[in-house]
């Protein structure tokens, strides 16, 4: 009788638990990611929702349980006004690039004929990283200014007489300044798109009498839309957070939210403030990413 | 055939979008080399002076380590916490899947500033000194998602079949990494961590508000910017760009040796 | 104890997205050792995650598996002996074909039980076994689908494990190459003597390798049992019209002696059948019909009248499509090449073979 109970007791050790192993596999995975991003992000955003509910005396801070700086992010100028203008630049931007990009990752994706070429072309795109954000925007400065190479250039041609200053100091030039700096984004996330369209697709559009265009408005562009949404929800949110531009190319009143996230810290020392206006645009970038999952995958082409 | 559309135009917009890109860094290297104070018209002179400067400017080049230090702290943070989460992501369901994933993305959506301020509301809180270390945090947390993304992608494509068969033959958690995960997702692990380095390299946004008394290279261009721009500003980049291409291609045909192996 | 693979009230539950459907729901199957297995059913009927429970790819949602009486429903894949070649082959593609052959030797829990040399030998012992000893030091990239699926056989086979299960692993290959690697299964079955499970969805495959078939439909075993009774004897009209070119007709049972029944069509044709049938006198039944089975005759009686409304020449004979008469179905016939022509739109009498006429009841 032990014998035997003794044999299924020993029958039943020898076999590991698969379920068992597949939790402890899951945890040892998941627990260090989940630990910093945690510690690294979750209780700081609790850090900064403690101290939006309180406000400043005096340059002391003051605990406290009141949603008056939420009330003040909709209601007070100049911050609701200066989300949208942000946003506004961030559209423009995504836009901008888009349009941009576009015939590149196309180029990139149909047209270079060998792999060598391919390769130099990818890397053209990203090297620009390289080179300093800031040391490019300025160089901007450098051509559009109006003792710049554009406006020396046009005078010298006799194009036109006075400087045009035109380009620069103003919220287009802004645009136009994040839309350089970010194009390289959206010329990938296009391209990654592009490089799925299957040769046989074009191929059998060709045999079925499709001219070009048409290949190109009834096939490939709508393809591509999810690579162009992801290459526009980066450019966008790049552009929208960005304090650089505004300052070096800006006019005096473009300033962004990012900037006026900066001035309260530094200036006004009106930590409870920046810390509701952060917590307001994490809650929109939150909204973003599930807008932008969803729309990504109703518009993503299965082949 | 692939190709399709008129050749000549397509090549042409593209050729713009290239000059595009690159006018401006021209611009920026030939007047690394004006012989003038100002760093735009008038083109006075081929000189090698700002880059005479630069090698003697004790302050540009430790910020040019610093940016080093910072980027490589990022890429080995990224990698340690980011596979793993890439990993999880691609194998398991668990509760909080999607509200994990929302998590790991929202730096990227993020402006910089935002995870600057609640990182540093939080050092505040537990007095953590500002130092190039809180740099390398706070990047890392906003850069994990490019290794995340980039390896979970990857993973994805590779599919579970390799891994299954590896198991199959008695191979335990180790040996199905090291044999097969680790050499199916490596050149995707190569891009990340060279993204994830160009973009610390590069970033001001989360640096700005956690610099502490050591600046990187991009914060010690934006006071030099706020104040007088010499071309030695130009000087910098310029051998920035020439030193990055000769590591991004060395690294890409190091890499490429074993890219063709994953097609079968 | 019983010696081999027991599956009990084996179910398997997929959660997607919102809905939840049983892949497997309820199999009951005892896999003898030794035996050359197949589950067979259309993609979708749960024969691949029925292979995938027994290797440990998947855990039950409920049920046991048994191996040899001991209870493995909740062993780790990588515990259980048993090698799996897939449909996709799996081979690794950064080691050389020589490498993937020797994976299962070289791994951690294998330590120690071979020497490097008796590793270098028994790889190439089973790549000269799969013909690929010429192929050793290549990557898996250089080699077309037929010689991979031979090494990931190799890989399979090499460690000597009991069970080799197998996932479709011809699906992917030209018919020709499929009929050499069938030839070679069964060749590698029969000297090795070992259990293989194996799933396909080709008939053909299945009853010419297998020891035993379960048919498989919606999660469920419709029958289990050899090719032969399978062919002959299906257990219902699933089974019948899945396997073999069989037409099933609607019949009624018109009576039943001691070891045989007549069964009536709707058009009032009586037909006989030998062996005995679950059903009583004016119950409603299926009469399977083979193509094979059937044969023209000049006498009426006893015989089933209709319609020849097409013919196709197959070469090795030529297949009439018949309407049998008041429509009461369509049945193929199989004729020899030799015999007069049958013109279309000829009135037939046909003959069954009442051996080989069979009912279903469900």
């Amino acid at each position: 009788m032990t014998t035997i109970e003794q044999t299924v007791e020993i029958k039943r050790t020898s076999i590991r638990s698969a379920r068992a192993i597949e939790r402890r596999r899951l945890f040892l995975w998941l627990v260090p990611p989940l630990a910093w991003f945690t510690i690294f992000m979750l209780i700081p955003y609790a850090t900064l929702l403690y101290t939006s509910l309180g406000h400043v005396d005096d340059m002391r801070f003051i605990p406290g349980l009141s949603l008056d700086n939420f009330v003040r992010v909709f209601t007070v100028d100049p911050y609701l006004s200066v989300i949208i203008k942000s946003a506004r630049i961030g559209l423009m931007t995504a836009v901008f690039s888009s349009i941009v990009a576009y015939p590149l990752a196309f180029y990139l994706a149909f047209h270079v004929r060998t792999q060598r070429l391919k390769f130099l072309i990818y890397l053209l795109v990203i090297v620009p990283w390289w080179a300093s954000y800031l040391v490019k925007a300025y160089a901007w400065k450098t051509i559009l200014g109006s003792g710049g190479i554009l406006n020396v250039g046009m005078q010298s041609l006799g194009l036109v007489h006075e400087p045009v200053r035109l380009f620069l100091y103003n919220e287009f030039s802004v645009d136009m300044t994040l839309t350089y700096i970010f194009t390289p984004f959206a010329v990938l996330s296009i391209y990654a798109q592009l490089e799925r369209v299957p040769t046989s697709l074009i191929e059998a559009a060709r045999n079925l009498g499709a001219d070009g265009w048409m290949i190109f408005r009834r096939i490939i562009l709508p393809i591509s839309v999810p690579g162009v949404v992801a290459g526009a929800i980066i450019t966008f949110s790049l552009a929208f957070g960005d304090f650089v531009a505004p300052v070096l190319v800006g006019g005096p009143d473009s300033v962004m939210i990012s900037n006026v996230v900066i001035n309260l810290l530094g200036v006004a020392f009106d930590w409870p403030m920046a810390a509701a206006i952060g917590l307001v645009i994490i809650s929109l970038g939150l909204l973003l990413i599930s807008a932008s999952g969803w729309l990504e995958e109703r518009t993503q082409t299965r082949f | 055939m692939r190709a399709f559309g008129n050749r000549s135009l397509v090549t042409t917009l593209a050729m713009s979008v290239l000059a595009f890109l690159y006018a401006p860094i021209l611009v920026m290297m030939v007047f690394s080399f004006n012989d003038s104070q100002y760093t735009g018209l008038p083109f006075n002179g081929f000189t090698f002076r700002w880059y005479e400067a630069l090698f003697r400017d004790d302050q540009m080049l430790t910020s040019i380590w610093n940016s080093v230090y910072v980027g490589l702290g990022v890429v080995v943070i990224s990698v340690l916490f980011g596979v793993p989460a890439a990993i999880a992501l691609d194998r398991y369901e668990f509760p909080g899947k999607g509200m994990f994933r929302r998590i790991v993305m929202l730096p990227i959506v993020l402006p910089g500033i935002i995870t600057g301020i609640a990182l540093l509301g939080f050092y505040l809180t537990i007095h953590l000194r500002l130092s190039l270390y809180t740099i390398m945090l706070g990047q890392g947390t906003a850069l994990m998602c490019v290794t995340i993304t980039e390896v979970f992608a990857r993973l994805q494509q590779l599919g579970k079949s390799q891994a299954e068969a590896a198991a199959n033959l008695g191979a335990n958690d180790w040996e199905i990494f090291k044999n097969v995960t680790f050499p199916g997702i490596r050149s995707a692990l190569f891009g990340a961590m060279l993204i994830a380095f160009s973009i610390s390299f590069d970033e001001i946004a989360v640096t700005f508000l956690l610099t502490g008394r050591e600046n990187t290279l991009p914060m010690t261009l934006w006071s030099l910017l706020r104040r007088e721009v010499t071309p030695e500003v130009n000087a910098v980049a310029t051998l920035i760009v020439f030193l990055s291409i000769i590591l991004i291609v060395a690294g890409m045909y190091a890499s490429r040796g074993n890219a063709n192996e994953r097609e079968a | 104890m019983t010696t081999g693979i027991e599956l009990r009230n084996l179910r398997k539950l997929f959660e997607g997205h919102g809905h939840a459907s049983w892949a497997v729901d309820g199999v009951d199957m005892t896999i003898g050792a030794g035996k050359f297995v197949t589950l067979l059913g259309p993609s979708g009927c749960g024969k691949t995650t029925t292979l995938r429970m027994i290797a440990g790819l998947e855990i039950p949602t409920s049920g046991q598996i048994l191996r040899d009486g001991q209870d493995i429903t909740d062993q780790p894949v990588t515990d259980r002996d048993m090698r799996m070649v897939f449909q996709d082959f799996a081979l690794f593609p950064n080691m050389t074909i020589q490498d993937n052959v020797a994976f299962g030797l070289r791994v951690k829990s294998k330590r120690g039980k071979y020497t490097e040399p008796q590793i270098q030998q028994r790889v190439a012992e089973f790549l000269d076994l799969v013909h690929l000893k010429d192929h050793a030091y290549k990557k898996p990239h250089q080699l077309s689908g037929g010689q991979k699926q031979r090494v990931s056989l190799a890989r399979a086979l090499v460690t000597d494990p009991k069970v080799v299960l197998f996932d479709e692993p011809l699906g992917s290959l030209d018919a020709n190459l499929r009929k050499i690697m069938q030839l070679e299964l069964i060749r590698l079955h029969r000297e090795l003597g070992k259990t293989f499970v194996y799933v396909t969805h080709d008939q053909d495959e299945a009853m010419a390798m297998s020891d035993a078939i379960a048919v498989m439909s919606q999660g469920k075993v419709m029958q289990f049992g050899t090719p032969r009774e399978i062919y002959d004897r299906p257990a219902n009209r699933y089974v019948a019209s899945f396997i073999g070119h069989a037409h099933i007709v609607d019949a009624t049972v018109d009576s039943k002696q001691a070891d045989s029944l007549t069964v009536r069509l709707g058009n009032g044709d009586r037909v006989g059948v030998r062996g005995k049938a679950d059903a009583a006198p004016g119950s409603a039944v299926g009469l399977m019909l083979r193509a094979e089975d059937l044969t023209f005759t000049d006498t009426a009686a006893d015989a089933i009248g209709g319609k020849v409304v097409d013919s196709l020449y197959r070469g090795e004979y030529v297949e009439y499509v018949v309407a049998l008469n008041g429509n009461s179905g369509v049945v193929h016939v199989h004729a020899r090449t030799d015999l007069p022509q049958v013109a279309h739109g000829s009135t037939v009498a046909l003959k069954v073979n009442p051996a080989k006429a069979h009912v279903v009841v469900h």
